[in-house]
């Protein structure tokens, strides 16, 4: 065995997307930060894909008790409405400090920051930057993080943190070329982002595979309502190679139409009072069931239409949306675009303390790859609100943790170079294993769900667990530990939708009669670590 | 499904001396994206197939390649048969990942002074078009002035200008441009017309850029003595013998009966240096039925200023040359200069149509010339390729009388006021197109812009012609043919 280069940090944050930056700055200020990235950090992760918006309370007409209303709502009050609190105060410091590093976010004539309806909000808060906000957001978070003295080891895969006893003292990594490297550290925040990957129609960019739920997990982490994933109402669905690549909210936000292929107007079927604003669960299933029942459009989807829109109204709004269909052949000032449902956020996640600790001492994790804050089903705009407002509390409290002489157990290092050296001469391409694994998902546990669909799909996972995956070359190492972080998080989600017994928020159980609505729902959070796994039924007010 | 043959470069620092290509054949879907070829290559032939990518969705810069040597993203250009994929030209890591952070390390930060507020909106509508940047790097990857002295390049430049308009930066980007090699660039557009954010780097930052160099009195002497003489002689070149406009009738009747009337407009070069490649341009039109009005009161455009960033002359320009070609009933003004006609079409709102000698003479078709035993390579002038959009039209023209050996379209260094502010850079620009030129084994170089047709002149030591002058040299062939063989009949 050769040996590992060893790093050492006071903190190490895992991740470059808008909570892993948010994070790294803010824990620069406390001592030396190394921020890991699987990608070139800043390109990597769903933030700078994010498009329609970040809400934050900023008018007086507007106030935190209705930004806090509404995301219960939304989240079918399956939300811990302390960090749901704590989300909508900090929400406006945090786009403040963005401002105050240099973003760029559209302005009223009267130059204060402009702000869109979005679904399932009773006020228009929703900040944006034309249909281009998390890369404004991440050009700013960048360009402030060059500034800092963070380290940023790019093109570095966590694979595994490493314990001392109960606590998280580090994590061990691959560089580009293969090879092990260690990181030791006082405190770790994890900052993966999301992993809708795991399904076969996904808004996700390519690192939204799951990854910190599944390191979180076999570090003895617990996560909270895994079984929550957001079905995005409006993905592309051509070119089929491309499908399900977001078509934002801001489109029906902006005033855009769904029809389905008999050019009716669908949605005053399923929530007359909001139409096509209701909430992203309800437009999801409608859609999906116009789809189902047979009256979707050739390539499978339905319209969604802004032709009636002022040309100019597309291009300054959703200049990003115009350019990426005039790309694929259709110019939607002109033509109606064809959407049809996909995989777009993980709700669930680890579960953390306001302090964004997690039950592991010595890890802390923020963003997407938490759960709590968006409860059963997020609001569009809450998520990059989150990846702030979390991150800077992240990177705070590891930049607090104590410094400590801990060092990494030589074995822990001996045993994940073992798991690597077996994918060497394994024998099923990464790549076989995670296509089956997408299809599995999206017919067993995507928008409608039901215990034996659930619990084949499980079987398919466990099934695929078993083979041995095999590296061509020590380049290929990450993609076999991705694909196996990709089955722990397909199961994590599946266990908790059997888990779940009711249909709440994103999670529609076919097969389960309920009697009760979500505010009077008997169940609170699933739960899944190493030790334990259940549904609270907390008595709810 | 369909199938698609693919030639990919390859190359492994750990082992290969130099890149190769290696050829494959996938099938994928309809509508399937380069990413999506790769991928499939990826993930059901080599495994070892390096690439780089991460949104899939054109918003995160991972993704450029070379796509039929055009740099491109992967995720959104579509994938055809029998192409060819490469890195963009980098340094590259393996296969198609090249090393972008050496670069982005280099951009520019903004320093904020820490107070949040937004700019008003009017600032923020227009440094929201440079702000859509990726960081994809195909505009660097093009950039020829980049190759030949310390210019630290389009997305650079990108960058200052949006901090140079954000009230909230604290530093003095304008002074910090100009050491960055401002004046390098020479307004070929090549940066612009790959980017896949469509943003108009020469224009909307590097002339701004200069104009604001310009306020704080930063302009290059050379460039100052131009706007001077510009402003005294409503011209950029100084005279140097008869010029074309002092010889030139006010209208010339066409030989046959009138297809066309354009009005035309000179511009200095071919006005003040190239007087007889103009003639032979009236030759040629005069042949071919186009009727040509020349209003004499005609002054320099004003592109040397433009692309300079010494703009406050710019609109008495603009007024006199209008008036000159409205006053006349003009509906069709015809320029044989690249840079004027860029000029004339980007920069200025005329009441007529600007058109190109190539677009007039292909839209109305010519005499057949004679075919010249020669062989020719042709070179692209920027500002007729990107500032106008003119590829095929001179293609077609020069291959009714020489055959054409291509070479690949790069600047020469005569634009941007490069040739005059910093002539080494032109210079070496123009060396570098000697090298290709050579390379084609024409004897003879053809050009349609007199900035391009001057420079190179003096970088290659074949003749260098305008496209009008070979045409108007296989009209001559034509009747010397015709006389003889009525000596002979
Ligand atoms: C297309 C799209 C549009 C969206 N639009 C909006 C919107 O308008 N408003 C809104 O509020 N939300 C939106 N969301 C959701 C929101 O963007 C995400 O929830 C949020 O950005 C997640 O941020 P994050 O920092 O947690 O993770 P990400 O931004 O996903 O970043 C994760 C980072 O972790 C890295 N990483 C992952 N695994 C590893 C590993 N093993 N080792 C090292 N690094 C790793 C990745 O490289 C990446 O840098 C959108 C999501 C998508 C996909
Ligand atoms: S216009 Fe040409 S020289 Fe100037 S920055 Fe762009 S590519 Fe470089
Ligand atoms: S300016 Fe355009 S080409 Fe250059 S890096 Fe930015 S997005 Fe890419
Ligand atoms: S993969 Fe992000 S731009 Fe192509």
């Amino acid at each position: 065995m050769r040996s590992a280069e060893v790093l050492d940090c006071h903190v190490l944050v895992i991740g470059s997307g808008g909570a892993g930056v948010r994070a790294a700055i803010e824990a620069s200020g406390y001592g030396e930060t190394i921020l890991v990235s699987k990608t070139l950090a800043g390109k990597g992760g769903c933030t700078t894909m994010a498009e329609g918006g970040y809400n934050a309370v900023l008018r007086e007409e507007d106030s935190c008790g209705i930004h806090f209303e509404d995301t219960m709502k939304g989240g079918a009050y399956l939300n811990d409405p302390e960090l749901v609190s704590i989300l909508v105060a900090e929400a406006p410091q945090r786009i403040n400090d963005l401002l105050a590093w240099g973003a760029v976010f559209d302005v009223t004539d009267s130059c204060d920051v402009a702000q869109r309806p979005f679904g399932g909000q009773t006020f228009p808060r929703t900040c944006y930057a034309g249909d281009r906000t998390g890369h404004e957001m991440m050009m700013t978070l960048i360009e402030r993080l060059a500034s800092t003295n963070v380290e940023i080891e790019n093109e570095v895969t966590a694979l595994d943190l490493v314990r001392e006893g109960e606590r998280v003292v580090g994590a061990l990594c691959l560089d580009g070329k293969g090879e092990v490297m260690v990181i030791r550290a006082d405190a770790t925040v994890l900052a993966t982002g999301g992993g809708t990957q795991i399904y076969d129609i996904s808004t996700n960019s390519s690192s939204g595979t799951g990854d910190g739920f599944a390191i979180g997990y076999r570090a003895g982490a617990e996560l909270i309502d895994m079984e929550m994933v957001q079905f995005h109402p409006t993905g592309a669905v051509y070119p089929y190679d491309a499908r399900g690549r977001l078509i934002t909210e801001a489109v029906r936000g902006e005033g855009g139409i769904l029809r389905n292929a008999a050019g009716e107007r669908f949605m005053s079927r399923y929530d007359p009072e909001r139409m096509e604003l209701s909430t992203r669960d309800v437009v999801s299933r409608a859609i999906a069931t116009e789809i189902l029942e047979g009256r979707g459009t050739p390539h499978g989807g339905v319209f969604l239409d802004v032709t009636h829109l002022p040309r100019q109204q597309v291009e300054e709004k959703l200049p990003v949306m115009l350019e990426q269909f005039l790309k694929f052949g259709v110019d939607i000032r002109e033509e109606p675009m064809e959407v049809a449902p996909t995989a777009h956020h993980v709700m669930g996640g680890l579960r953390i303390t306001p302090d964004a600790g997690t039950t592991v001492p010595g890890l802390f994790a923020c963003g997407e790859v938490t759960g709590g804050v968006h409860g059963a089903n997020r609001l569009g705009g809450n998520a990059l609100a989150d990846t702030q407002v979390f991150g800077k509390r992240a990177g705070e409290s590891a930049g607090r943790s104590p410094r400590r002489d801990s060092c990494i157990d030589p074995k822990a290092i001996e045993a994940q170079e073992e798991r690597l050296a077996a994918f060497l001469d394994g024998q099923v391409p990464p790549s076989t294993v995670i296509r089956s694994l997408k299809t599995a998902m999206w017919e067993g546990a995507g928008i409608f769900r039901t215990e034996a669909g659930l619990n084949k799909t499980l079987g398919v996972i466990s099934h695929l667990s078993s083979l041995r995956l095999l590296a061509r070359t020590r380049e290929n190492l990450a993609e076999c530990c991705t694909a196996q972080n990709m089955l722990l998080s397909a199961s994590l989600v599946v266990r908790g939708a059997i888990l779940r017994k009711e249909s709440r928020g994103a999670h529609m159980r076919k097969d389960v009669v309920q009697t009760w609505d979500a505010r009077n729902s008997p169940y609170g959070h699933t739960y899944q670590s190493l030790d334990r796994s259940g549904i609270e039924t907390a008595v709810r007010s | 499904m369909k199938k698609i043959h693919v030639r990919v470069s390859r190359y492994d620092p750990e082992g290969d001396a130099r890149p190769h290509y290696q050829n494959y054949v996938v099938e994928v879907n309809e509508g399937a994206r380069v990413l999506h070829v790769l991928q499939a290559i990826h993930d059901e032939i080599d495994p070892t197939l390096s690439f780089r990518y991460c949104c899939g969705a054109g918003q995160c810069g991972s993704c450029a390649v070379r796509i039929n040597g055009v740099p491109g993203l992967a995720c959104m250009e579509e994938a055809r048969d029998d192409m060819t994929v490469e890195p963009l030209d980098l340094p590259v890591k393996k296969d198609l990942v090249v090393d972008l952070l050496p670069y982005l390390n280099t951009l520019p930060r903004i320093q904020p002074g820490g107070e949040a507020f937004v700019p008003d909106r009017e600032k923020v509508e227009l440094i929201k078009p440079l702000r859509s940047c990726i960081e994809c790097l195909c505009c660097v990857s093009v950039c020829p002035a980049m190759d030949v002295t310390r210019f630290d390049g389009p997305a650079a430049m990108r960058q200052e200008q949006r901090l140079a308009l954000d009230p909230r930066d604290r530093k003095d980007r304008v002074t910090e441009a100009v050491s960055r090699g401002l004046f390098a660039c020479t307004s070929c557009q090549a940066c612009w017309k790959v980017c896949p954010k469509d943003i108009e780097i020469p224009g909307k930052a590097i002339e701004k850029l200069r104009a604001l160099a310009n306020r704080k009195g930063l302009t290059l002497p050379r460039h100052q003595e131009v706007a001077r003489f510009i402003r005294e002689s409503g011209r950029s070149i100084v005279r140097t013998g008869p010029t074309f406009l002092e010889d030139a009738p006010e209208v010339i009747e066409p030989d046959g009966p009138v297809r066309a009337t354009v009005g035309f407009f000179v511009g200095c070069m071919y006005n003040g240096r190239l007087p007889a490649t103009a003639r032979d341009a009236m030759e040629v039109l005069k042949r071919n039925g186009i009727r040509v009005i020349i209003p004499r009161e005609q002054v320099c455009c004003g592109s040397p200023l433009i692309r300079t960033g010494q703009i406050d002359f710019i609109d008495t320009l603009k007024k006199r040359n209008i008036d000159a070609f409205v006053f006349r009933n003009i509906d069709t003004v015809l320029t044989m200069c690249a840079g004027c006609g860029s000029t004339l079409k980007n920069d200025y709102r005329t009441p007529f149509r600007v058109m190109d000698i190539n677009e007039v003479l292909t839209k109305f078709g010519i005499e057949a010339p004679a075919r010249l035993p020669i062989r020719v390579t042709y070179h692209d002038p920027c500002h007729l390729l990107r500032g106008q959009g003119i590829r095929d039209e001179p293609r077609e023209l020069i291959t009714q009388v020489a055959d054409l050996v291509e070479m690949p379209s790069v600047c020469c260094g005569s634009g941007g006021g490069v040739r005059s502010g910093m002539p080494d850079v032109a210079s070496a620009l123009g060396e570098n197109r000697r090298k290709e030129i050579e390379k084609t084994g024409a004897e003879i170089v053809v050009s349609s812009c007199p900035f391009c047709e001057f420079h190179l002149s003096e970088h290659t030591d074949r003749p260098v012609r305008n496209v009008t002058s070979l045409l108007l040299e296989g009209y001559r062939e034509k009747d010397r043919k015709k006389a003889e063989q009525q000596v002979q009949g």
